[in-house]
């Protein structure tokens, strides 16, 4: 596939904020032109509506009006960049009627929807106005989506950034603050709040928020609940022995909820060659191997495996390095991004569309400029056969003041949108 | 010393009406002026601004090849480019709304980048431009191109230290052809009469038709429909003259009949007094010859001023007045009653802002209305106290937006603190 133009829309907040950056970043390593939409440099803004003390409707007008705004905002920013796809997280400010005006002037659209459909119902009324609906569950998921008019649905489990989730030396100090036996990582859950409890005779942390009001782990809580970053959370699991892994569920009746799709955390914890203890899930099977994670079924079992497992280091040691190629091989965002490009270019008639941007280095450049020319492809980490269209944007997408190369190039595709297309 | 960088990347006539910006920052103490131009201007910008250091770039599209093109952009463009960045500029005023010159504002860290900027990315467009597109669709009462390049500067010179006053320099009467735009020039038998009845009464011993080598067949369609005394006393120079011609040529006139052209304001630059034909969309308190001494005939049909850009569906009905025999008369007499319909005829004069036109024969009914939207633009400019009319809060909505009052970025002019 050509190197195409992505636009990928992050949302203005949540966890689908991380994935979407993962999922730009490794469109990039494919080799495509990537430009984000930085969502989150709205959500000041927009929380700060809540604050007014006005009456509800009035709340409801503003903020309808602010999110109109930044749906204008994408597609200005489509109109500018020109892509060949509009990559859309969960959660992506893109009101109907911007999804409605891009598939009126033919902008194909993908959203990764990475939330668990039965408690983000949202999907039913914007799953329709995409192109691609990419989604973390299959069936009956799928099926619904095909019945709601949405026939090109993607199953696209989460995966890991391989530059970004790996095993790393951490100092003593970091060993220390970041180290112990057991930790979990994560949001404060009520079937986790319930489990954890059990674990309190442990060397155990808890890292994450929404963990407030609960006597039992709040001396377990670390950094007194504050976000922690995805770069703290990789020193996490790499200090961990046996990093726990229980997905989330909003009831506490059952601890370990057999669902099905696969939370971020189990392929980064495997990217990062540390060790997890992971709930078994529907969809896991096909995921991992027998040999590439430990699981559990049961809250005895979990129990069991942490008495087990803190005695078998090398056995730790071995399954997470099982679960390390797995992910490598098969569960990066590099392959699930190739595999969503592949799918919407075997569903849409006619995409990427060819284009003819020229390459770099076949136009007639002046010869002495070559060198130059491909020093600045490496500073800008473009490829050598990048076409001339992208070359400006990413020129574009510098900040400060430009160097007389940067420039002139810059320059030079203005007067053509100026005067050689014209004629 | 200072640096200060003028980006002036448009034409002929624009190039000579950032004069009153340059000759401001000429006056600065300790500062050391420098001119961006179209590589096609510079042997003119040298002739025009010998103080003023010039740095030609290739922006104009005229006659190069793709492969020219990019070697222009990347080798020649870029040199000049490298030859900018290496100066530290104090303030750089960039004055086009195009896309090029968005690009070459890349070059510079846009706080320092007044006008046109780039940050980031991102085109930017500083307060005073912004406010002159809004009251581009009030045109009968906007302000001339000098002032308000020169309203950049709020220590802008006094508009009579621009343009030396206009007087006859002994050489007799220059025409030019026709201008950029077809529809704002007069047709060869109009100009003719005119031209006829002009150098007749100046009795003129020498008679120069100017303009580029595309006008020359005008001229000589021009030259046959004159009378044969007259015929025998001119030339066309049409294609002939290179810029130092054309600056000699202007500068040794008794007067340049002219529709609104480069021309005319290189006249204007060299003090020859100026007889401008203003119609379509030629607007003379826009572009009209800036200085003392200078007449415009300047149509006021209801249509007008009009967009050039735009078909005339009226029949260019601008036309008329010029074509009407009552106004070689009033140009032979002066007499405010030889006035054809549809025209007025101004002589320059100054206020505290710039340049403005009295007329001296029709009826300017727009005068009120510009004069206090020259006052509260002044205002706007410099602080200065000139009361404020019934007008002001209508003009202060239609030229500031809400964000100028709600989220604009304090600038060192209105700086209290």
């Amino acid at each position: 596939m050509k190197n195409l133009r992505i636009l990928v829309v992050l949302p203005l907040y949540g966890g689908s904020l991380p994935i979407g950056r993962y999922a730009a970043s490794a469109l990039k390593s494919l080799g495509h032109m990537v430009e984000v939409f930085e969502a989150p440099d709205f959500n000041g803004a927009y929380e700060s509506l809540k604050n007014l003390r006005v009456t509800g409707d009035r709340l409801d007008y503003l903020q309808n009006s602010f999110l109109n705004v930044v749906s204008q905002s994408v597609l200005a920013k489509v109109e500018t960049f020109e892509p060949d796809l509009v990559l859309a997280m969960a959660q992506a400010p893109l009101n109907h009627q911007a999804l409605k005006r891009l598939r009126r002037d033919g902008v194909t659209t993908a959203m990764w929807f990475v939330e668990d459909h039965r408690l983000f119902t949202y999907w039913k009324s914007f799953a329709p106005f995409y192109d691609i609906f990419a989604v973390i569950q299959k069936e009956p998921f799928i099926s619904e989506l095909g019945k709601i008019g949405q026939p090109n649905a993607l199953y696209l489990p989460l995966a890991a950034l391989p530059e970004f989730h790996r095993p790393m030396s951490l100092t003593p100090v970091e060993q220390r603050k970041f180290g112990s036996e057991v930790s979990f990582m994560g949001a404060g859950y009520p079937n986790r709040r319930a489990a954890f409890r059990e674990l309190v005779n442990h060397d155990f942390k808890l890292w994450g928020t929404e963990w407030e009001g609960d006597h039992v782990l709040e001396p377990l809580v670390q950094m007194r609940g504050a976000r922690v970053t995805p770069e703290e959370c990789v020193k996490i699991f790499n200090a961990t022995r046996i990093n726990l892994n229980l997905h989330s569920s909003v009831q506490a009746r059952e601890l370990v909820t057999h669902g099905d799709f696969v939370n971020p955390r189990t392929f980064e914890l495997a990217a990062c060659g540390a060790f997890q203890l992971v709930d078994r899930r529907t969809l896991l099977d096909e995921a991992f191997a027998d040999g590439e994670l430990a699981t559990f079924d049961s809250m005895e079992e979990l129990l069991e495996k942490i008495d087990y497992f803190l005695e078998k280091q090398e056995e730790c040691a071995e399954i997470a390095n099982k679960g390390r190629e797995r992910v490598l091989k098969d569960h990066t965002y590099q392959t699930r991004m190739a595999a969503l490009l592949d799918f919407t270019a075997e569903r849409i008639e006619g995409w990427p569309s060819q284009g003819n941007d020229e390459s770099l280095f076949g136009a007639d450049y002046p010869p002495e400029l070559e060198g130059e020319l491909r020093q600045l492809l490496g500073r800008l980490s473009l490829p050598e056969d990048v076409s001339f269209k992208d070359l400006v944007w990413s020129l574009r997408q510098q900040e400060g003041a430009l160097t007389d190369l940067d420039t002139a190039i810059l320059f030079l595709d203005e007067w053509q949108k100026l005067y050689a297309k014209r004629s | 010393m200072k640096h200060y960088l003028v980006i002036q990347l448009a034409r002929f006539g624009d190039l000579i009406q950032t004069k009153r910006l340059l000759a401001t920052l000429c006056a600065r103490a300790d500062a050391r002026v420098h001119l961006c131009v179209d590589r096609s201007l510079a042997p003119l910008a040298g002739l025009v601004y010998p103080d003023v250091t010039l740095h030609p770039v290739t922006a104009h599209g005229t006659g190069l090849s793709g492969l020219q093109a990019i070697r222009a952009m990347l080798v020649d463009n870029r040199e000049a480019f490298a030859r900018l960045r290496e100066i530290d500029f104090s303030r750089v005023y960039n004055l086009n709304y195009s896309g090029l010159n968005y690009r070459l504002a890349a070059l510079f860290d846009p706080e320092k980048v007044d006008g046109h900027a780039w940050n980031n990315g991102q085109e930017l467009i500083t307060q005073w431009p912004s406010m002159a597109m809004r009251w581009s669709d009030q045109r009968k009462i906007s302000i001339n191109l000098v002032d308000f390049w020169g309203g950049y500067c709020p220590d802008m010179i006094a508009p009579e230290a621009v343009n030396p006053p206009a007087e006859g320099k002994g050489g007799g009467i220059g025409v030019v052809l026709a201008g950029r735009e077809s529809r704002r020039s007069l047709p060869t038998d109009i100009l003719a009469r005119i031209m006829a009845a002009t150098a007749q009464k100046s009795r003129a011993e020498r008679v120069v038709l100017l303009g580029g080598a595309s006008e020359f067949a005008a001229g000589q369609s021009v030259l046959k429909l004159l009378p044969a005394g007259i015929q025998a006393r001119t030339r066309n120079l049409a294609g002939k003259t290179d810029w130092t011609d054309l600056v000699d040529t202007v500068g040794s006139l008794d007067m340049l009949l002219t529709p609104d052209t480069g021309t005319m304001h290189l006249a204007a630059h060299l003090g020859t007094p100026v007889h401008a034909f203003f119609l379509s969309s030629a607007w003379c308190f826009e572009t009209g010859p800036y200085g003392a001494g200078h007449t415009v005939y300047q149509a006021v049909t209801p249509c007008l001023p009009c967009l050039e850009t735009r078909p005339c569906d009226y029949g260019v009905t601008c036309l008329k007045a010029f074509a009407d025999p009552s106004f070689i008369r009033f140009m032979a007499t002066h007499k405010a009653e030889h006035m054809p319909e549809g025209m007025i005829a101004f002589e320059s004069r100054f206020d505290a802002l710039g340049q403005t036109y009295a007329p001296v024969a029709g009826t300017d009914p727009d005068a009120d209305q510009r004069a206090k939207f020259r006052r509260f633009v002044l205002s706007h400019l410099t602080g200065m106290e000139s009361g404020v009319s019934d007008l002001d809060t209508l003009f202060a909505q239609r030229i500031y937006r809400e964000r100028d009052w709600i989220a604009r970025t304090t600038s060192r002019r209105t700086a209290l603190f």
